[in-house]
């Protein structure tokens, strides 16, 4: 048993500790990889919030994650609601089409989506970009709203029909509300994957509608620049505080009900 | 009779946006790969054989086969104390283990990998440490394949862990309590109770550590040896540097192949609508 915890807490250090490398990293004043850092500035976070070549990548990155998710919850909000709700010829086949997106791996979808949008004349731009982005989150979107559509009551739609509201009524009084919360995460799920997606972004999107992580790939294979520690930083900052905040939030509820109690 | 028929059309509505997108910019390029596969520019199988008769091909898909194999096993070694200590102490200390583990898991994959390229750098801290230890010079660690395994293992592990605890968290405690007041052992209790009741985790984690590491591109390129490719690499440097495209679409189809061969057992045995949760 005690060796067995020790074990866990070095498996959790070897979990954490590289997370938390790239912090001192960006406030480092060397102009390699250089760890401990020799001394300390702000200089390479002014150098990016001043940079062209890493703003223009942050905000493609952010529109064509918007788009992304814009289009798969239109695509895939409507195919859940037959997935899950109705039985029918072709069902499973429909599926693993919608699975398939994550089975394949990403590098051969690279090589498809390189040739397919050379021919069609939008490889290097944002919408061949937002294009195959969407296919490759349909399953993660597909799986979090048809999971949220399986756990509603469907005697709410019963209820209010019985009430005598019309079928489109109670979709858009009862139902959509009720589900509302499961679409929203199945779209921030849809724009995480885009977010973060590499592959398939380092080979179509080009210099012009370059996003995050091709930006940071080619940074690190090509010109080892300190800014990006910077970048690795503020995205470990984002996710820190992702994961914090319910915590936190909790923390504070918790704190305020006991005040009103006393 | 019409409203069945209504309903039939409304099945079709909802589900054509989807099922023709997903046609025209999933299916097609997918099956263009095929086809350059074996079109060049009339019918040949000449990259197929290439890649059959080329030793070197050969060394390249061993070689990924091992990587993968071998990151998998040791990220379940890893993650299994790991989420066996989260479900038997819980409280406090599985909170702050799971928060860890899911920040790890929803940082990016190239934050992480410029962490290692830092770690394990020419400048970094575990070759100062080494030196210090006295081996002087300290060997070479970046850019082998004992860098971008060690990475790939810390990239995976949060799936592995998450994978194991889901399984973990339903089994009743009660159960290798009921073991240990018959006679068994600590031990005993663990292996002829615990242990098997967790194998349907341990499947899964595997499962999708394997496949995730089969297709791996970012990380073996940026931080493995370039003497020792992976697959997805080696199609990465057929379609950027040789513009091969007919070689890179055969080595996609044999990548593709291999995992759906992965995903097929899996799914004979366990059942693929299983694997996500």
């Amino acid at each position: 048993m005690r060796i067995t915890l020790a074990l866990a807490l070095l498996v959790a250090l070897f979990v954490l500790g590289p997370l938390l490398v790239v912090v001192p990293m960006s406030f480092s004043t060397a102009n390699s990889f250089e760890f401990p850092p020799p001394g300390y500035w702000l200089g390479y976070y002014r150098s990016f919030f001043g940079d062209e070549r890493w703003l223009t990548p942050v905000f493609n990155s952010i529109g064509i994650g918007l788009a992304t998710m814009l289009l798969t919850m239109l695509l895939v909000i409507p195919a859940s609601f037959a997935m899950v709700r109705q039985r029918f010829m072709g069902r499973s086949a429909i599926n693993l089409l919608l699975m398939m997106p994550m089975i394949v791996p990403n590098i051969v979808m690279a090589l498809g989506y390189y040739t397919y949008f050379s021919q069609l004349k939008i490889i290097h731009s944002p919408l061949g970009v937002v294009l195959a982005h969407t296919c490759l989150s349909v399953p993660v979107c597909y799986l979090i709203i048809a999971a949220s559509l399986k756990g509603f009551d469907r005697n709410l739609e019963r209820a209010a029909m019985n009430l005598g509201a019309s079928p489109l009524r109670t979709f858009w009084e009862v139902t959509f509300p009720v589900l509302r919360p499961g679409f929203l995460v199945g779209g921030l799920f849809a724009f995480i994957h885009s977010f973060d997606e590499a592959v398939v972004a380092i080979f179509i999107s080009g210099q012009a509608a370059s996003t995050l992580p091709r930006k940071m790939f080619d940074s690190i294979r090509i010109e080892a620049d300190p800014i990006i520690s910077v970048v690795s930083t503020l995205l470990f900052a984002v996710v820190l505080l992702a994961v914090l905040s319910p915590l936190a939030w909790r923390a504070i509820v918790k704190a305020r009900s006991q005040f009103r109690a006393a | 009779m019409t409203t069945l028929r209504n309903e039939r059309a409304l099945l079709w509505l909802l589900l054509l946006p989807v099922v023709g997108f997903l046609a025209v910019f999933f299916l097609v390029p997918l099956s263009q790969v095929l086809y350059f596969s074996v079109m060049d520019p009339g019918f040949t199988l000449k990259h197929y054989t290439a890649f059959i008769t080329d030793g070197f091909y050969w060394k390249v898909l061993f070689g990924t086969f091992q990587t993968a194999a071998f990151v998998t096993v040791l990220a379940l070694l890893m993650a299994y104390p790991l989420a066996y200590m989260v479900v038997r102490l819980g409280g406090a200390f599985a909170t702050t283990i799971l928060l860890i583990v899911t920040m790890s898991f929803w940082t990016s994959f190239l934050v992480r990998t410029f962490a290692w390229m830092v770690i394990l750098g020419n400048n970094g801290p575990l070759r100062a440490a080494m030196e210090m230890l006295g081996i002087v010079p300290a060997p070479q660690l970046l850019f082998t394949r004992f860098s971008s395994t060690l990475a790939m293992v810390h990239l995976l592990i949060p799936f592995m862990v998450l994978a194991l605890y889901s399984v973990m968290k339903k089994i009743d405690p009660n159960l290798t309590r009921a073991a240990r007041s018959l006679g068994a052992s600590p031990f005993d209790a663990f292996r002829r109770i615990f242990l098997p009741l967790s194998a349907p985790g341990i499947v899964n984690g595997c499962t999708l550590v394997f496949i995730m590491c089969l297709g791996f591109y970012v990380t073996p390129v940026l931080l493995g040896s370039p003497r020792e490719q992976m697959i997805a690499g080696l199609i990465g440097q057929q379609i950027e540097e040789f513009l091969e495209f007919g070689e890179a679409s055969a080595t996609s189809v044999i990548l593709l192949a291999v995992t759906l061969t992965v995903f097929a057992l899996y799914n004979r045995f366990v059942g693929l609508d299983k694997l996500w949760g």
